[in-house]
């Protein structure tokens, strides 16, 4: 990682990829996941990432953090080329700059939820005093402080999930991503978490999610549409403000 | 009907049987088969509207037949209504038309028409969680209100994406 | 390195009964390395173990009455002084044997240096006069335990009847009969009682130096200050160390072996266990790569955990194995097998002990480590194990309507086939060592049983007491239970140009050849043919059918080797042909005894205490040795190593139950709500567990079985006692072992099946 400054740290795109391709093999056929992807993601943006099961929306996210290596195509983290770093590099890269939150098994199941938020700080080399204040922090401001000693197990889907979140920005990374993180969810936890997902931007984080659910999706500035590995639209959202009649025009009362 | 009418006459130039069985067979049993008087009347208030033009024509051993094409305000009418974004329970219908019908209108493509559904239906969701809506006074029926409004969205969304894989 | 140290942590918290097996097991194998090394070198090197727990003295001077010691003590490099002590000959008579003794007078409180190492009963007692304390080997050959009583003569042919109250090592004299006299110690009273004249006496001291390679400049010196006419007998501990020297190369083999196969055993049960351990780790190693560990970091991470648990079993291991071989109660214990003092490992050897088992850990840690660390960061489904289709098996056993819970059981148990093999092996490996150690100890029974194949067909040597040779075969093979008598001539036979000598025995005729067991070629038929052990053949690069000279007291001679014997005595460097051999060479014979080989079945001591009886002490009768008395260290390891085995198994056992129960923990609550009752589901675990197990127990028994005679064959090969010895394990034994295993696989899958059924659905479902 050479310290010229690219044209991405010059020009600030967080993310960028040019034609992005990853092609899966399994049981000897080939799998074109991802064929062909442009992007550009700017520091502070919110973007969500849509499409139906098989469009490759995780495998998008899956790139960008850099846990698996692209097939062909070229994705630059923070300027960072990703194809030119080995495995244990994009490690590295992740524990500072990427905070990543997964649908299923986001936290280490034999250590506690403060062991959890703190492991991240730790990795990044912080002293485990430091690590402490940052977890007691997070925990405070989400809420879950009674919990620091409980293991995952034992905490509700909508817990855990946050508790993730407060790991994933433990280490306050450039960037968040997040795969699904109210898949599991019932509506009242996924308002919450999207409230988090939005005070947390908020705050400036650079948020990527990938979702199904329309309500996130909606949370964010911008939503991409994934359809079978290709980009088909990526649009802005803004409010629809003759809201008066928004419930009327849905419900047809 | 009107629009599906100006779509179809948007193609081709057709008279008003051949119309009944257009819809016939592009929408199949789905579509509640009308009849041909019906089809007539709405025929004639676009004429009357302005956005078709009927013209006789003489066949030999039968009776004349009226053959409809579109005027440019009629094409324009198709245009809109292609454009506008359909909203509610209409959505299934009408969207549903719009996206059978586009390709033989000749104009937007079909990905576009769902991309432009979807981004009405993201930027309606958006509109229901903003700031000074129902919901945040904590007005239980409201926040019920929202509820069902949002599970509409979210299945138009789905089902789209249906549409999506199937149709492109 | 923070990161590290938490996961680990937690993940010992977490697991503490995963983590403790870990430490078991190593601490087993450090502990069962401990006790058979510091048998097996006690056994090896029997002077070392001795000199040591006895703080020997290195040099002992035997003087006439009257003289002055002290300018010994004195002297330059003496760092300490045994006695000086007052000492009378004397005769012993048991039971037809007669022994000549050196009585020592010592106090009831045991000397500092040169002390003697008590195995049995106790040491003198003022209060109870009369008792005495034997030296081992002399109370071995007179067959004389704690409580009986010993009758002494002494130099005025008066008899003593002193009651033994003990039985001692002591390092300044080498074993009797090789060294004569006998070693006994007796309160000053009780020797002064046998020998009031104290010009009779001497005077006995032992001087321990600063430096043992100067023992024999020391001598010198000592015999120039006490003058040549004050010193009746010197004797240095070189001396007793030759005459105490073990064939030891079976029994270092046998070192080597245990050592290797218990650490190879150790590796396998714990890179089983880890491997388990990291299958269930997945999920997390998947997370922990997504935070942003690197994939060498998840290694070392793994590395460091297994080797702590490594080092915390060496070190309960060695604190184990240092209070057994220390405690004076084992140490009695390992003294009656060995049959000397042995003395506690130092501390180079337990260092070296710990660093070779850790080295273990760690070597067999890297596989599932790597394995470990190679997870892709995005799988959130490893945990699953992979579909397994429907063996061919399975079919026709759902075909034959067999319980469909053994059917799913049997087929769960290969849907990681990976795992499988290596449960399997984790178990087979075992089972072939145990065949095996099962096999060494038929081997033993046999030399027990069969001594005539090993050339230990001769139960009786006896050897006349000034008699002419004639008479004495004729009052031998009179007796009813005798089968044979066999004259023998032992002689030493200089090889040419070589400064060694070889042993030679004549041993029955031409005609009437002694019954030695033939593995090569063929008995000696003629004068001037012989056989050989095979550590004569392999000492003089010789082979079957190959003449070579020889000089037999100063005779030369070209003897014609035709056959190979089992020989177990001297290493198998024995050549044997028959007397008309020796006395056509014109060999004067002078040293004649008889081998006596005794009818089936007859007792050996009644005829030995008959022969003694008829012929009037005019004989000297010995029992042969069998080597199985000596090894009977071996039988004591083997038990060790089945012991360790078993721990072993046992260990693996529980990582592929507990593996299966982790695969099986979601399909329980689904076969649950399918309606198989908790029995059925029970019974399902025991068979995937019982279905590997039996495999295993097959293989291992197969390849142990194809090994065994193989392997127990090459030692005797390598040790010159030669190949043929080796047995088969017996039906009994395996049966037994085999039963054990299963029964053991059994029941840790039905102990941990009882687990799974009472988790919680919810805990279940949840993942």
């Amino acid at each position: 990682m050479s310290r010229v400054e690219t044209p991405d740290e010059a020009s600030g795109a967080m993310i960028r990829t040019k034609d992005l391709r990853k092609v899966h093999h399994a049981d000897g056929t080939d799998v074109h996941a991802i064929r062909g992807i442009d992007l550009v993601v700017r520091p502070g943006e919110f973007v969500a990432v849509m499409g139906p099961s098989g469009s490759g929306k995780s495998t998008v996210l899956h790139l960008l953090a850099g846990l698996v290596p692209a097939t062909t195509g070229e994705i630059w983290l923070r300027g960072n080329r990703l194809s030119e770093l080995s495995e244990a590099d994009r490690a590295v890269l992740r524990r500072r700059h990427v905070g990543v939150v997964f649908q299923f098994f986001n936290l280490i199941s034999n250590m506690t939820v403060a062991d959890n938020v703190e492991l991240p700080a730790l990795l990044a080399g912080a002293s485990p005093k430091q690590a402490r204040t940052r977890r007691e922090h997070l925990l405070e401001e989400l809420g879950l402080s009674d919990r620091a000693d409980t293991s995952p197990a034992r905490l509700s889907g909508g817990q855990q999930q946050r508790v993730a979140l407060a790991r994933a920005l433990a280490n306050e990374p450039s960037l968040l991503l997040a795969d699904e993180p109210t898949g599991n969810l019932d509506s009242t936890n996924t308002r919450d978490v999207v409230r988090l997902l939005e005070s947390v931007h908020d705050q400036g984080q650079t948020i990527l999610l990938v979702t199904h659910d329309a309500r996130v999706a909606s949370a964010a500035d911008r939503v991409i549409s994934l359809f079978d590995g290709m980009i088909v639209d990526d649009a802005d959202i803004r409010p629809a403000y003759d809201s008066k009649n928004t419930i009327g025009s849905i419900l047809d009362l | 009907m009107r629009s599906v009418l100006l779509a179809l006459l948007a193609k081709e130039s057709a008279h008003g049987y051949e119309l009944k069985q257009a819809l016939e067979q592009t929408f199949g049993s789905a579509y509640p088969s009308p009849n041909i008087g019906q089809v007539y009347v709405t025929l004639g208030r676009l004429e009357k509207d302005g956005l078709v033009r009927g013209e006789d024509v003489t066949q030999s051993n039968r009776p004349n037949k009226r053959v409809y094409d579109l005027t440019p305000a009629g094409r324009e009418a198709v245009a809109e209504w292609l454009d506008a974004p359909s909203d509610g329970p209409r959505l299934r219908s009408e969207f549903f038309v719009k996206l059978t019908l586009a390709p033989l209108a000749g104009a937007a493509d079909r990905m576009t028409l769902i991309n432009r559904q979807r981004r009405h239906c993201l930027n309606l969701m958006r509109g229901l969680t903003e700031p000074g809506h129902p919901e945040e006074r904590g007005n239980r029926v409201a926040t019920l209100l929202v509820e069902g409004a949002r599970l509409h969205l979210q299945a138009d969304l789905e089902w789209l994406e249906r549409c999506q894989e199937a149709l492109t | 390195m923070h990161a590290t140290i938490r996961w680990i942590r937690a993940d010992l918290r977490t697991r503490p009964g995963q983590a403790l097996l870990s430490v078991s097991v190593v601490a087993g194998v450090v502990t069962a390395l401990i006790l058979a090394i510091t048998m097996l070198a006690g056994a090896m090197d029997p002077w070392k173990g001795v000199f040591a727990r006895s703080n020997g003295a290195h040099v002992w001077i035997h003087a006439p009455a009257g003289t002055d010691l002290t300018p010994l003590s004195h002297m330059d490099g003496v760092t300490g002084v045994s006695g000086p002590y007052q000492t009378t000959a004397a005769t012993a008579v048991h039971e037809g044997q007669r022994a000549p003794l050196e009585l020592r007078a010592m106090g009831s409180e045991l000397p500092e240096v040169g002390r003697p190492v008590l195995a049995k009963g106790h040491w003198l007692d003022p209060s109870r006069s009369g008792g005495i304390v034997l030296e081992r080997t002399l109370a071995r050959v007179l067959r004389i335990e704690v409580g009986d009583t010993l009758n002494v003569r002494g130099l005025d042919a008066r008899q003593h009847d002193l009651q033994v109250a003990g039985i001692a090592d002591e390092s300044d004299q080498g074993p009797y009969p090789a060294v004569t006299p006998g070693l006994v110690w007796a309160l000053p009273g009780t020797v002064s009682g046998i020998e009031p004249d104290t010009e009779s006496t001497e005077l006995l001291i032992g001087l321990k130096l600063s430096d043992q390679s100067a023992s024999d400049f020391f001598v010198q010196h000592a015999v120039t200050v006490l003058g040549g006419d004050r010193v009746s007998r010197v004797s240095t501990w070189h001396q007793v160390r030759a005459s105490m020297e073990v064939d030891s190369r079976l029994l270092g083999l046998l070192l080597g072996m245990f050592g290797v196969v218990a650490l190879i055993a150790a590796a396998l049960a714990i890179g089983n266990a880890t491997g388990g351990r990291i299958l269930s780790l997945l999920q997390d190693i998947a997370l922990l790569k997504a935070l942003g560990f690197t994939p060498a970091q998840i290694r070392r991470m793994l590395l460091l955990e297994q080797t702590c648990l490594g080092i915390a079993g060496v070190i309960l291991g060695i604190i184990a194995g240092s209070v057994l071989t220390t405690s004076s109660l084992s140490q009695r214990l390992f003294g009656s097998v060995t049959g000397t003092a042995t003395a506690p490992l130092s501390l180079g050897r337990l260092a070296l002990i710990a660093v070779a088992t850790v080295a273990t850990v760690a070597v067999a840690t890297l596989l599932p480590a790597w394995r470990g660390s190679r997870v892709s960061p995005t799988s959130t489904v490893t945990a699953e194990p992979p579909s397994g289709r429907l063996s061919r098996f399975a079919r026709v056993a759902l075909l034959v309507r067999l319980p469909p819970a053994l059917v799913l059981g049997a087929r769960d148990a290969f849907t990681r086939r990976m795992r499988a093999i290596m449960t399997i092996g984790g178990l087979a490996i075992p089972m072939v060592m145990v065949t095996i150690a099962l096999g060494c100890w038929s081997t033993l029974d046999n030399f027990e049983d069969h001594p005539e194949e090993i050339g230990l067909a001769g139960a009786l040597i006896a050897r006349p007491v000034g008699q002419q040779d004639y008479e004495a075969a004729t009052v031998i093979a009179a007796d009813r239970d005798v089968a044979a008598v066999y004259p023998e001539e032992q002689t030493d036979a200089l090889l040419p140009g070589q400064t060694r000598t070889i042993q030679a025995r004549a041993l029955g005729t031409s005609k009437q050849p002694y019954p030695f067991p033939i593995h090569d070629g063929r008995m000696y038929a003629r004068p001037g043919e012989a056989v050989a052990g095979q550590g004569l053949l392999d000492l003089l690069h010789v082979h079957v059918g190959d003449r070579i000279r020889l000089t037999v007291t100063g005779v030369p001679v070209i003897i014609h080797i035709v056959g190979r014997t089992i020989e177990p005595s001297l290493s198998g460097e024995v050549l044997s042909f028959g007397m008309d051999t020796l006395q056509q060479s014109g060999a004067p014979t002078s040293r004649l005894s008889y081998r006596i080989v005794l009818r089936h079945g007859a007792a050996v001591d009644a005829v030995r205490t008959r022969l003694l009886r008829e012929s009037a002490d005019k004989l000297d009768i010995q029992t042969a040795q069998n080597p199985a008395q000596r090894l009977l260290i071996v039988r004591v390891v083997i038990l060790g190593l089945l012991i360790v085995l078993a721990l072993i198994g046992a260990a693996n056992l529980l990582t592929a139950a507990s593996v299966g129960l982790r695969d099986h923990l979601r399909d329980i609550v689904v076969l649950r709500a399918m309606g198989l009752t908790p029995r059925q589901v029970t019974t399902a675990l025991v068979a995937g567990t019982s279905v590997l197990a039996l495999i295993a127990v097959i293989a291992g028994i197969g390849g142990g079985l194809a090994m065994s005679t193989w392997l127990i064959d090459l030692q005797g090969r390598t040790s010159g006692i030669g190949a043929g010895i080796g047995r088969a394990p017996t039906v009994f034994g395996l049966a037994l072992a085999a039963l054990a295993a299963l029964g053991l696989a059994a029941l840790t899958a039905f102990v941990l099946a009882r687990k799974a059924i009472s988790i919680d659905v919810r805990e279940v479902s949840r993942f």
